[in-house]
């Protein structure tokens, strides 16, 4: 049998709020959440710390909520530039122990270590030291955990927050994992929870032993994927550090500045919005034919669709004139919009071949690429804001963002492209 | 003692292959403190806040730790 992997899975404890505090130690004293700028209206708490956690604040809920519990709750506006640079430098740490660290998210990582025990030796004292390490040159703390496989380092850092690097391995699995709640692994969220419930499944242990053809039949690939995770079988590799996954879409949403009751005022938000996608596409050189838009009502309801267009195209207009149907066609405005999102898939690398249509106007289609890249390098090199559309300036409030470069921070995929590997 | 973070001029040495020497710190009085020594020099975060390159130097007899934080030097000084 070849020999087991050592993987650790390495988390900045409630990262936000702990590089703030590293910033600024006095706020370690206080009842403190990093949170979304309240004027702005993304207001929801996005890490909190010690303190704020006795008054049972929780990650995910709005401001208004978390000031009921605790009304002397500081709120700090992320500041995401620096959680981008300081989750790096500590990354730089990971990476002088292997060349296999893939980020899971700002915040977490997976190291693979096997083939640095020869250089390095003992992988609990690495883990140690990595700690230490972080600790001492950049003042976080980050728990680890240590296992055979990623899914099992990933419960393991999750258990110990404060006290060294849980290890899991192929003789304790059974009486360290197997207790936990079955929603503690990754890919089992709310839906996948209450379909294992009615199985009567409440632990991974549960999980772990239930028939998989029966688990496979009831949810399909995920149903097989999630047992195989039970059981320890996880095998999908770490990747190296240098390793992009493809890119499969490109989309951007927003909440805007005040809600929107009707699709004239919409439409300036959604050239923004195309704008920015269809400028990340072309820096992708990548061009789509789905376009999808998603819709946020002020009563947090979710809406959605898709189509696919004739001809794949990297053209803001193009998926304007797209997302602009569709929103037409899925919403009738009886409650005004809050936030607002649009993407394009079916994606491939641009191809300088196309296809002529009669029915098209060929000239007007070359004249709107041309401008869109006209004001790319305007854009690149006198800033943003320095050329707009006349459609924007009609409530200049409202499109007054720049959402190809305002970072936002995306979620990650646990396979990035890759096929699963049982 | 407590510490205070204060930002402050650093006039620095740098060379070619971009290794970076501080020189003297500036206060805002417009005083000029030589640094004799430089102890070391290593990654560290540090006790007032924030983290950067820790350059542990000897200023008139006395160790003062000067960091480097992204492009900024700050001190962990005495007075407020």
């Amino acid at each position: 049998m070849a020999r087991d992997r050592v993987i650790f899975h390495i988390d900045i404890n409630h990262c936000y709020a702990q590089i703030e505090e590293m910033k600024f130690p006095a706020l370690r004293e206080v009842p403190m959440a990093v949170g979304g700028h309240e004027e702005k209206r993304h207001g929801i708490i996005l890490a909190k710390n010690d303190p704020a956690k006795k008054f049972n604040i929780k990650t995910g809920e709005s401001l208004r909520e978390a000031r009921a519990k605790c009304p002397d709750l500081l709120i700090i506006p992320p500041s995401y530039d620096d959680y981008i640079y300081y989750t790096s430098l500590v990354k730089d740490i990971y990476r002088r122990y292997s060349d296999h660290v893939e980020s899971f998210g700002l915040d977490e990582a997976w190291v693979d270590y096997t083939d640095s025990i020869a250089l390095f030796g003992d992988p609990l004292k690495t883990a140690v030291r990595i700690q230490k390490e972080v600790h001492d040159e950049i003042g976080l703390d980050v728990s680890l955990g240590m296992s055979w496989n990623k899914i099992f380092a990933k419960l393991g850092s999750d258990m110990k927050k404060k006290d060294g690097p849980a290890v899991i391995t192929r003789q304790n699995y059974r009486d360290t994992v197997w207790p936990l709640p079955a929603e503690d692994l990754l890919y089992v969220g709310p839906a996948t929870k209450r379909k294992l419930r009615a199985r009567g499944i409440t632990t991974i242990g549960e999980l772990a032993v239930y028939p998989r053809q029966y688990l496979k039949k009831a949810m399909g690939i995920p149903g097989e994927m999630i047992s195989i995770f039970a059981n320890g079988g996880d095998s999908s590799p770490v990747a190296e550090s240098s390793y992009r996954s493809p890119v499969k879409s490109v989309g951007n949403s927003m909440t805007m500045v005040h809600d929107v009751d009707n699709l004239e005022d919409l439409r300036p938000v959604y050239y923004v919005l195309c704008e920015a996608v269809a400028s990340r596409m072309r820096d992708h050189g990548m061009e789509g034919d789905v376009i999808s838009v998603s819709l946020r009502s002020s009563g947090l309801d979710w809406y959605g669709c898709e189509r696919r267009i004739s001809q794949k195209t990297d053209v803001s207009g193009v998926i304007f004139e797209t997302a602009v149907q569709l929103v037409e066609q899925l919403y009738d405005f009886e409650k005004p919009l809050r936030a607002v999102g649009v993407s394009v898939s079916g994606l491939r690398p641009l191809s300088f071949h196309r296809q002529l249509n009669l029915f098209e106007d060929e000239e007007a289609y070359e004249k709107a690429r041309a401008a869109d890249l006209v004001m790319d390098e305007i854009r690149e090199k006198y800033g943003y804001y320095s050329v707009r559309r006349a459609c924007t300036a009609i409530d200049s409030e409202l499109t007054a963002f720049n959402v190809k470069e305002e970072h936002t921070v995306h979620p990650v995929g646990y396979f990035q492209g890759r096929r699963m590997m049982p | 003692m407590e510490l205070y973070k204060r930002y402050v001029d650093v006039i620095i040495y740098q060379k070619r292959n971009g290794d970076i020497t501080p020189l003297y710190v500036c206060w805002e009085n417009g005083r000029k403190y030589k640094i004799d020594k430089v102890l070391s020099s290593e990654r560290r975060a540090s006790q007032v806040g924030g983290c950067g390159m820790r350059y542990a130097c000897m200023i008139q007899g006395r160790r003062r730790n000067l960091f480097l934080e992204k492009n900024k030097w700050f001190i962990e000084s005495y007075q407020p």
